[in-house]
């Protein structure tokens, strides 16, 4: 329950709910021209639920079964807001912010 | 009356939102502050500064101040210095009839201390679940408000027709009715697991109050023997009534801690003076979910150990659980963020909410709002606001305040208790978009100022950064609000119609 196991959570779960965010017709023509293809929704969707599962992984791994899960919840909180926020005031800022959580994910790890 | 069971749903989930909204945004506010009760409490006490002082030492100063002004006292209560709180505190009861009494010692002198008489963050939290009235009755009124919620929270996710496809959508640049639907359903549902769970454990915390009757009709009024049995607190022994010499308590509290792991948090000294006295070492919660106190009973006189708590039974672990998950005291410095930010977006859900009743029954433009909505539009204003300025007005009053002042402690709670109520009656008095925006300034300003007298009456700035990082975010965010509802023109093309769409509010 270190503040790098949090990191570690809260930056998987980011990444997977704007994969996730992105499946979408809706939030997808916000951010691109258009609704996603087929294939790039449900790529999108696999990416998204692992991401999601990566993160109760990791918060189970690092704050073990005890925190891990309360852990992995409140990330799941956090990072949707912070989804919705960019979504709906900096939409063009998803993709980019969803790339860079990956990295901050591996630092974190590392420190975690 | 021919209706569908979405439709039932969403009118139960409507009007027990409503009736349970302003106490339960009250109980919100202040139970998400009281994540940081022990930073409220030493921001509120600048002239304390971290004393490593020996617990055993500690609990003999007590025990010296105890004897000399409580000899007779039936128990007597000791907490020891922590490092977030370098006091002692003493309480004891004269008999089991009368109140606790208090009193706060240095814990470096074992003398009263001379640092401002406040109530710190203790305030906020008892606040949270009794509303500073009495006891029992603020207990159930908050129990009953909160059972109330858990079904308007199980009624709005059967309501929400959309919970997927809706799940990042937030819509400004709609209807307002749209927008606070939209706003209500994002911190609603993002949140929706710690909402469940804070509002029934919550429940948990409160079920010997609302529901006391089980253990009155097994136990007879012997209430203490369940708690023993359930392995929460030690036997207790009868007085003799013949005195006898106590051992000193350093020793006990050392032979204690060379048992268990955790810190010592408390010393208890049952029947003091007495020859049937105990003494009881109290250990801070160790690692864990669970809310429980590992304990060791010795007998004040012989030195012998009586008894050892440790370990609960099923039935006690899970409430005791329930009791950790909803007080967190187990996160640490980054889940505890999350959880602050999880309890404003409970309060931003139930704000949302009591907004959203009042906005989707605006009259058409012209029409003059009837009785019932202009009294829920000024308990929404009096309480959405009106306790946000409480609070700020509550930490300015801790600084602005003598030092010396009889009372302090209380005119602190009357201060808070005065801005609110100042606010909430000019709320009900102009329920107006206007008015929203005067408050929110107003809120913004005061919040904004505690730093500022922060660092004008104490020479302590550089230690609350944190606090006083907190108290310019909140202003901020207050200042915003309250920017967007003076610039809100409503949306595009219904501007033309109805030129300030948020008057109606």
């Amino acid at each position: 329950m270190t503040p790098s196991s949090v990191l570690l959570t809260l930056a998987l779960s980011f990444a997977g709910l704007s994969a996730l965010c992105l499946a979408m017709d809706r939030h997808h023509r916000a951010i691109f021209r258009g609704a996603p293809s087929r294939r790039r929704a449900r790529a999108l969707r696999v990416a998204g639920w692992c991401g999601i599962g990566a993160a109760f992984a990791a918060a189970v791994i690092t704050a073990d079964w005890n925190f891990g899960p309360v852990q992995w919840l409140g990330s799941l909180t956090g990072a949707a807001l912070l989804v919705v926020g960019l979504v709906s005031y900096r939409p063009r800022w998803v993709r980019p912010a969803a790339l860079v959580a990956l990295p901050v994910a591996a630092v974190a790890a590392f420190l975690a | 009356m021919k209706q569908g069971f979405r439709q039932s749903m969403a009118w139960l989930h409507t009007w027990a939102g409503l009736v349970t909204g302003w106490v339960m945004f009250c109980v919100f506010v202040t139970g998400t502050a009281t994540y940081y009760r022990t930073d409220i409490s030493h921001w509120m006490r600048p002239e304390l500064r971290p004393a490593a002082v020996e617990p055993g030492i500690a609990a003999e100063r007590g025990a010296a101040y105890l004897k000399v002004h409580a000899p007779k006292a039936v128990a007597w209560y000791i907490a020891l210095p922590q490092e977030e709180r370098p006091l002692l505190d003493v309480y004891w009861f004269d008999s089991f009839d009368t109140p606790i009494r208090q009193a706060t010692l240095d814990a470096g002198t074992g003398q009263p201390s001379t640092a401002r008489a406040t109530q710190g963050g203790d305030f906020l939290y008892r606040f949270h679940f009794e509303l500073q009235m009495m006891p029992l009755i603020g207990r159930w009124i908050v129990g009953a408000s909160a059972l109330i919620l858990l079904v308007a929270l199980v009624s709005g996710i059967v309501t929400h027709r959309r919970i997927f496809s809706d799940f990042f959508t937030f819509r400004r640049d709609k209807s307002a009715q749209r927008g606070w639907l939209d706003a209500h359903n994002v911190t609603g549902v993002l949140a929706l697991p710690f909402h469940l769970m804070i509002t029934y454990t919550g429940i948990v915390t409160l079920a010997f109050t609302l529901m006391p009757w089980g253990v009155a009709s097994a136990y007879r009024g012997d209430a203490l023997r369940f708690f023993t049995e359930a392995g929460q607190n030690p036997a207790g022994r009868a007085a003799t009534g013949r005195p006898a010499e106590a051992l000193p308590l350093a020793p006990l509290m050392a032979r204690a801690q060379g048992e268990v792991s955790e810190p010592l948090e408390m010393a208890i000294v049952n029947n003091p003076g007495d020859a049937a006295a105990t003494v009881v070492a109290v250990f801070e919660e160790p690692k864990g979910l669970a809310h429980r106190h590992p304990q060791v009973v010795f007998d004040a006189t012989s030195g012998d150990v009586i008894d050892r708590l440790g370990t609960l039974k099923p039935a006690a672990h899970v409430f005791t659980s329930f009791l950790g998950l909803h007080e967190a005291h187990f996160a640490g410095p980054a889940l505890r963020v999350l959880f602050f930010l999880c309890g404003l977006m409970g309060s931003a859900t139930i704000a949302t909410g009591l907004v959203l009743w009042a906005v989707a029954r605006a009259p058409k433009a012209g029409a003059a709002p009837g009785f019932s909505l202009r009294l829920v539009r000024g308990l929404n204003l009096g309480t959405i606001l009106g306790l946000p300025i409480g609070i700020a007005a509550f930490f300015l009053a801790n600084r602005l305040l003598p030092v010396d002042l009889v009372g302090r402690a209380t005119w602190e709670g009357g201060v808070f208790f005065g801005a609110w109520g100042l606010a909430a009656l000019v709320g009900l008095a102009r329920p107006q978009a206007r008015t929203w925006r005067e408050m929110g300034t107003a809120a913004a300003v005061l919040f904004l100022g505690v730093p500022f007298v922060d660092v004008l009456t104490t020479d302590r700035g550089l230690d609350f950064l944190g606090f006083d990082a907190a108290m310019i975010a909140i202003g901020l965010l207050l200042a915003w609000g309250a920017r967007k509802v003076s610039r809100y023109r409503g949306p595009a093309r219904a501007r033309a119609a109805a030129p300030d769409n948020l008057a109606r509010a």
